[in-house]
């Protein structure tokens, strides 16, 4: 749905984006996360052919954002953090208006939409009386007016309260699942993006640092739960064998590099003790995201260029 | 579609308020100077001047005569604010309040935005200028007699005396032209708009262009090239107050407008077409 090849975007001498390549497949919530100033916004921008990427290909619906935008955007939809609107205006003028950009919009299709976000009511009351909440409801609805296939969301709870966080995230979730619809997220709240997407990507500086499966984001750490007869004298005889490179007391270990966990197993049936529990820690995101952030950071640090930034793939961290 | 495109830009733009600035200044202005004309002795020197010609003076001091009086600092100088405000404001507001963006997730070429915007300009412009023809004769006609028409124009050395038919119709079309000026100027400050700059930015920048412009076609040196001074073909609409129109003059002044705002409009769209709208 989404194709990025090699696309990179500067602004003058500074490189907003570099070399991103990016996989969005039919179907799937894609998270792309980052911290603020990471790219996140240039990307979704090129996608939308708002920003033109000084090298590379855009490929939005299997068209070139660049050489044919009309066509690659005839069926997406797109929200922004901070959602304007011609607040002098009502609900429905703003949609009346927003729509005709695309297609002529039958009356219908607009009562759907305001039915479909809950807006119904106060479609006819000016924007500047609406509360944050309405104004995200009234953004939801101005991208599903053109039917979309594929919806790109850039930071979509920015400003909203908890309960409208939770709103955002069911609504994201029914889209999703009523309409079948693609869904491009870029968030820096890493337990919505945990909940709502199927795989991510992290950005930093520019770079992409990680792309996969959030799941398997989630088990690549490197700790494990052991629960024995008597864990500390077990992970002694462990770390003399060479076998764990940490332990802390809440059960968890950490395997040394290369070292599986049948082999521990192995040993410590062999050493006398009793394993009764050995499974791989599921880490949050949260944790993953930060411990992605200090790895890239130390590589910085050691005076790399951006271009030594890795890219991690989940073969590699397995 | 564009037209659909079109009628919603009219609708923003008359939604809202900012719009309606020129509107009700003018309104209050032209009152203003009718009243100051009625109740003070300001209409004396132009009565001295055509009872020194011979003529009846109390039938050319009418509501005709005071109406195109004050279209003169009108069209000089509160003409161009307001279209230049409206110009500036057309792509550069958007862009600042981020509806710009908004808009530029969707299908629509950056192109076709541009040219229902500027369209919409043309309107506000046109708009504009016949309120300030509707009311200035309105107010004019509240406070003096119908009669024949009374010009001078000293700097286009107009010195025309009209009977109300004639004059009426010479009164119209001189606003006609004078939505050549208006539009011109819209386009200026239109283009300024399709840069990254704020509207306030792109207004300022217009009007300093019409006034640098204005400056140095004044000056004595530059007489031999006044053809290439922007504001010089903007006095075209005092033309139609001649005597004898010179037609020739006019058209060769509305082609080098039309020169002038096709490159305007160029460098408008060719600006905008290569730029990043960020939030």
């Amino acid at each position: 749905m989404i194709n990025l090849r090699s696309v990179t975007k500067r602004f003058g001498a500074r490189v907003a984006v570099q070399d991103l390549t990016l996989n969005v497949k039919p179907g799937e919530i894609f998270g792309l996360l980052g911290h603020n100033g990471a790219g996140k916004s240039t990307a979704i921008g090129m996608m939308l052919g708002q920003v033109w990427p000084t090298s590379g290909e855009v490929i939005v619906c299997g068209h070139d954002v660049t050489r044919n935008r009309r066509r690659a955007l005839e069926r997406v939809g797109a929200i922004f953090e901070t959602p304007a609107f011609y607040d002098y205006l009502s609900g429905w003028s703003n949609l009346v208006i927003l729509a005709s950009y695309t297609a002529p919009t039958r009356k219908q299709r607009i009562k759907e939409v305001i039915e479909w976000v809950g807006l119904t009511g106060r479609e006819h009351s000016r924007v500047k009386t609406y509360s944050h909440g309405m104004r995200a409801r009234l953004a939801l609805a101005q991208a599903l007016l053109p039917k979309p296939d594929l919806l790109l969301l850039d930071e979509p709870n920015e400003g909203l309260d908890p309960e409208g966080i939770h709103e955002m995230r069911q609504t994201i979730l029914r889209l999703h699942r009523e309409l079948g619809l693609t869904i491009l997220l870029s968030s820096h709240l890493l337990h919505e993006v945990q909940q709502l997407c199927t795989r991510i990507a992290v950005i930093r500086s520019g770079r992409k640092v990680y792309e996969g499966p959030v799941a398997e984001a989630r088990r690549s750490t490197s700790r494990w739960r052991l629960v024995t007869d008597n864990f500390d004298i077990a992970v002694a005889r462990l770390r003399a064998a060479g076998l764990v490179k940490s332990a802390s007391d809440r059960n968890q270990i950490e395997l040394a590099d290369g070292v599986t966990s049948d082999r521990v197993v192995r040993f410590l049936v062999e050493s006398g003790f009793n394993v009764h529990e050995i499974a791989r820690e599921e880490s949050t995101l949260e944790a993953f995201y930060l411990s992605l952030m200090r790895d890239t950071e130390s590589t910085h640090d050691a005076g790399a260029d951006l271009n030594s930034v890795p890219t991690t793939n989940i073969s590699n961290t397995r | 579609m564009f037209l659909l495109q079109f009628r919603n830009e009219l609708w923003k733009l008359f939604g809202k308020k900012r719009t309606y600035i020129g509107f009700v200044m003018f309104l209050l202005a032209q009152n203003v100077i009718a009243l100051v004309f009625r109740y003070t002795h300001a209409s004396r020197p132009m009565q001295r001047m055509l009872e020194a010609g011979g003529q009846v003076a109390e039938h050319y001091i009418s509501a005709l005569t005071i109406a195109t009086i004050m279209l003169v600092p009108s069209a000089a100088f509160l003409l161009p604010l307001y279209v230049a405000l409206i110009g500036g404001d057309l792509v550069a507001k958007e862009a600042e309040d981020g509806t710009l963006r908004m808009i530029l997730c969707r299908p629509v070429s950056r192109v076709r935005l541009l040219m229902v915007k500027f369209l919409a300009g043309v309107v506000f412009s046109f708009l504009l200028v016949a309120a300030l023809g509707v009311f200035g004769l309105a107010f004019s006609r509240m406070h003096f007699h119908w009669g024949g028409l009374f010009v001078w124009m000293p700097e286009q050395s107009i010195f025309s005396l009209f009977d109300p038919g004639t004059g009426l119709s010479r009164y119209l079309a001189g606003h006609l032209m004078l939505v050549s000026e208006a539009a011109s100027i819209m386009c200026l400050a239109f283009m300024f708009s399709c840069f990254n700059i704020k509207p306030a930015a792109a207004t300022i920048l217009a009007l300093s262009f019409v006034f640098v412009s204005f400056i140095m076609e004044h000056i004595p040196y530059f007489k031999d090239y006044q053809n290439w001074f922007f504001t010089h073909h903007l006095n075209l609409w005092q033309l139609v107050f001649a005597e004898t129109v010179p037609w020739w003059r006019i058209l060769q002044s509305l082609s080098l407008l039309a020169g002038f705002n096709a490159t305007f409009l160029t460098i408008g769209v060719a600006a905008f077409q290569v730029r990043d709208i960020k939030s």
